[in-house]
């Protein structure tokens, strides 16, 4: 192996993991909201709304992330003539399909926080919405913590699916020195390092926090 | 020209070849995954501290990257290694070795969830440990992990749509080809997502039934995690309905 390799094209590297923790980021701020939004309509027991974000969870969770990427991608132009640009088509399939495992994490953390809380928040005159952000929700951190980052933790990982559409990031980049000046080998290790620097400390987190909430 | 569905589904055929390539690599993939899975999880509970680390760097060095990399490795630098693979074999193997270190965490939370006296029982009724742990533990094991162990097929089958990458031509990598061919983009992927739909629940169904034969007593079918077609099911009722005079 050649190291001489990675230190020529540093840049390229980091300017692929900045793309890739920059999709992530967003990622994680809109698929959250995307599942905190769906997990409240789903558990609301509004009929139809209710439905409706059910059979969102089931398609979404049923289907590659890849397919939806790919019919978000092509089919933003073929439908309305508008081109969506890659970033753009990449985070809303990411936060599509994301945020329908979101939504059951936070759904098995609201249903755990028992009724009463709710009937007592409505007796004390607060609003649905009001009960649900400010009674609610802070119930629910110790149930929902731990698998929400073990979802970010997915989340990152999937961001190098949105590769397949063009969009480019970590992986992207080391394909493209491989391309310049061969070495596949020593170019992905150094992309799976960069992946691993990110990944490994939420795995710990995960554990450490999967730990507390059994002994709590 | 969302009406033109005629031309899209005239290939029907090629999607079916298709998604049946997608099941049955699935199904190698997972065999693979088990067998990885069951001998990490023993590695991971072994008594040498060598075997217990080879373990755990597996488990995290594949947890802790993406999927399509491992492809890409197995595709691409296995060849410089002295292992040349097609790109079936290749998306196998790198699919196997992924999923087989999340059922390696699995396995080994299904062996630890059973009761220390099952096994200490099973040893002063004289059995071996090889056989204690065959017909006393790892039944049971099995047992508490099943769903779970359904859901990594389900993911398998999600996550061999990324074989495309490397030119497998499995559903997705199929549906690339007759996008580009027919332009019909809603059409295609939306065939392909059903077709997904139609897997993902056949094993799940499938999942089921084997769980009320295999297990003492029958695990339910709801222990096992619910199919998309349960949410169209339960959609039906809930659309508005005319109301009856």
């Amino acid at each position: 192996m050649d190291w001489s390799v990675l230190t020529d094209n540093r840049d390229v590297y980091l300017s692929g993991l900045w793309a890739t923790v920059l999709l992530s980021l967003a990622a994680i701020a809109t698929g959250t909201l995307a599942g905190l939004l769906v997990a409240a309509v789903r558990t609301s027991r509004i009929p139809v709304l209710a439905q409706l974000a059910r059979g969102y969870l089931e398609v979404f969770r049923g289907t590659p992330l890849l397919i939806q990427m790919l019919f978000i991608y092509f089919g933003a132009a073929y439908l309305s003539g508008f081109a969506i640009s890659v970033f753009g088509a990449a985070l809303l399939a990411l936060t599509l399909y994301q945020g329908a495992y979101i939504a059951e994490i936070f759904r098995a953390g609201i249903e755990a926080v028992p009724r009463g809380q709710w009937e007592a928040s409505r007796v004390l005159g607060l609003g649905r919405i009001q009960t649900f952000v400010g009674v609610i929700l802070p119930q629910t951190r110790a149930i929902v913590l731990p698998p929400l980052v073990g979802q970010y933790l997915s989340l990152i990982k999937d961001t190098s699916i949105a590769v397949v559409i063009g969009y480019v990031e970590l992986v992207r980049q080391g394909q493209a020195v491989i391309d310049r000046v061969g070495d596949p080998a020593t170019s992905y290790l150094a992309v799976a390092v960069l992946y691993f620097v990110i990944c490994y400390p939420l795995s710990v987190l995960v554990r450490r926090m999967e730990r507390k909430a059994v002994l709590a | 020209m969302l009406t033109d569905w005629t031309y899209a589904l005239r290939d029907w055929s090629t999607y079916v070849d298709a998604a049946w390539l997608t099941l049955r690599l699935s199904l190698a993939a997972f065999a693979l995954a088990c067998a990885l899975g069951l001998l990490g999880a023993a590695a991971r509970r072994s008594r040498h501290a060598v075997l217990r680390a080879v373990a755990a760097v597996y488990v995290e060095v594949i947890r802790n990257t993406p999927v399509l990399l491992q492809m890409f490795v197995a595709y691409f630098v296995l060849p410089s290694a002295g292992l040349r693979l097609s790109p079936v074999q290749a998306g196998v193997l790198a699919l196997g070795v992924n999923v087989g270190a999340y059922l390696t965490e699995i396995f080994r939370a299904g062996i630890q969830a059973v009761p220390r006296g099952q096994r200490e029982a099973a040893r002063v009724l004289a059995l071996s440990p090889a056989r204690a742990f065959a017909h006393i533990v790892l039944p049971q094991a099995l047992r508490n992990v099943y769903p779970a162990v359904v859901n990594q097929l389900v993911q398998i089958i999600l996550g061999s749509s990324l074989l495309s990458a490397i030119s497998v031509p499995e559903l997705t990598g199929t549906a690339m080809v007759v996008n580009s061919r027919t332009l019909l983009t809603v059409q295609v992927f939306g065939i392909a997502a059903v077709l997904y739909l139609i897997l993902t629940n056949l094993v799940v169904l499938a999942a089921g039934l084997v769980g009320r034969v295999a297990f003492k007593p029958p695990l339910r079918p709801a222990a096992v995690r619910t199919g998309p077609l349960d949410a169209v099911r339960r959609l039906l009722p809930a659309l508005p309905r005319r109301k009856e005079a």
